[in-house]
């Protein structure tokens, strides 16, 4: 059971350029894995994707090396138009676009918030999924 | 001048005095209107100045190789090294390229214009536009480098622009360390402010 949610709008496209900035970056020259630490940002898009720590996963399999996964652990904090979601951690794989995100998330739209322990929210659509425990905080003071 | 009935006689006797007289007009312009040859410019001499060959040292094509404490082999080939003649221990070298390789098989490949080779201290400083080519395929332009010839370290001076499998990246400054202690792997560690671009259709 999950309850779906419109997140940001439809037009992210995930073959855009991604820019990561951050304060260090290490890659081990054995097997080439990279970990961004320091106050990292990933963004793609209109998409904002800020962690402490981020570990980059490469996609297995013959052809040039390409990015599969980006691992961010660390007050994870994903901005994507008007909604921001909060969580412990996140994965972010970039070819399907989708970013699942584990540890208490809280997903503020505007006025009111969701909260859950795991939400996958699938950027090309633009949906939002929250699984297990949603609780749902909505303002009801008159504006 | 005795004289022929014939006018070819005649022809001959005046050709035997005229051609002789024109032979000898050309035969003077051969030193009256030559060009005066300089022996000097026409040897080409080579531009090298002699006074410094003979005072200093020089070595061509040197190579220094050692290994350091924890296991990685580090050469250096340059095209011509000098011994400093202030400092027995440092060694001025042009043109040179300085190969760090671990003992897991990676290898960072190091080419600068000129460099200077501390045996005292156990340091290279490369200079002038230093590019470096990593095994895992990344090449890293910098403008200066220092390295340690006893362990794995090494450090850039400046800021570092590299391009690899991660895509295009701008860093405040680069070093190379060994993780954890002597065995662990080679690490590139981009600092002072990452900037990258990767290009998921690249």
């Amino acid at each position: 059971q999950g309850t779906q949610v419109a997140f940001g709008g439809l037009k992210h496209d995930s073959t855009q350029p991604v820019e990561v900035s951050s304060d260090m970056l290490q890659i081990n020259q054995e097997d080439g894995s990279a970990v961004f630490s320091g106050n990292v940002v990933v963004g793609q898009g209109t998409m904002r994707l800020s962690a402490d720590r981020v570990v980059v996963e490469y996609s297995t399999g013959d052809g040039p090396r390409k990015i599969s996964k980006m691992h961010a652990t660390g007050n994870v904090v994903l901005v994507n138009g008007a909604e921001a979601a909060e969580a412990a951690d996140a994965v972010y794989s970039i070819d399907s676009g989708n970013i699942v995100m584990t540890g208490n998330v809280i997903l503020t739209q505007g006025q009111s918030a969701l909260s859950s322990n795991k939400m996958v929210v699938d950027l090309n659509t633009g949906q939002a999924t929250l699984e297990g425990r949603v609780k749902s905080i909505l303002q009801t003071g008159g504006n | 001048m005795t004289t022929y009935d014939n006018s070819y006689s005649r022809f001959v006797a005046w050709t035997k005095v005229i051609l002789p007289i024109v032979a000898l007009g050309i035969l003077s312009t051969l030193f009256l209107f030559s060009r005066n040859i300089d022996p000097t410019l026409s040897i080409p001499y080579a531009k090298v100045d002699v006074e410094g060959l003979a005072r200093e040292q020089r070595i061509g094509a040197p190579n220094y190789a050692g290994v350091t404490e924890d296991g990685s082999a580090i050469s250096i080939i340059a095209k011509s090294a000098r011994p400093d003649p202030d400092n027995t221990e440092t060694i001025t070298a042009t043109d040179l390229t300085t190969t760090i390789e671990d003992a897991t098989g990676g290898r960072i490949d190091i080419a600068s214009d000129n460099g200077v080779i501390d045996t005292g201290q156990q340091i290279v400083t490369l200079q002038g536009g230093v590019r470096i080519e990593t095994s895992t395929g990344y090449v890293i332009n910098t403008s200066g480098l220092t390295a340690a010839l006893n362990e794995t370290r090494a450090q850039t001076d400046g800021t570092v622009t590299a391009t690899g499998p991660l895509g295009t990246l701008e860093a405040g400054q680069m070093l190379l360390e060994r993780q954890n202690g002597a065995k662990g792997a080679h690490l590139l560690v981009f600092k002072g402010g990452v900037k990258l671009v990767y290009d998921p259709k690249g």
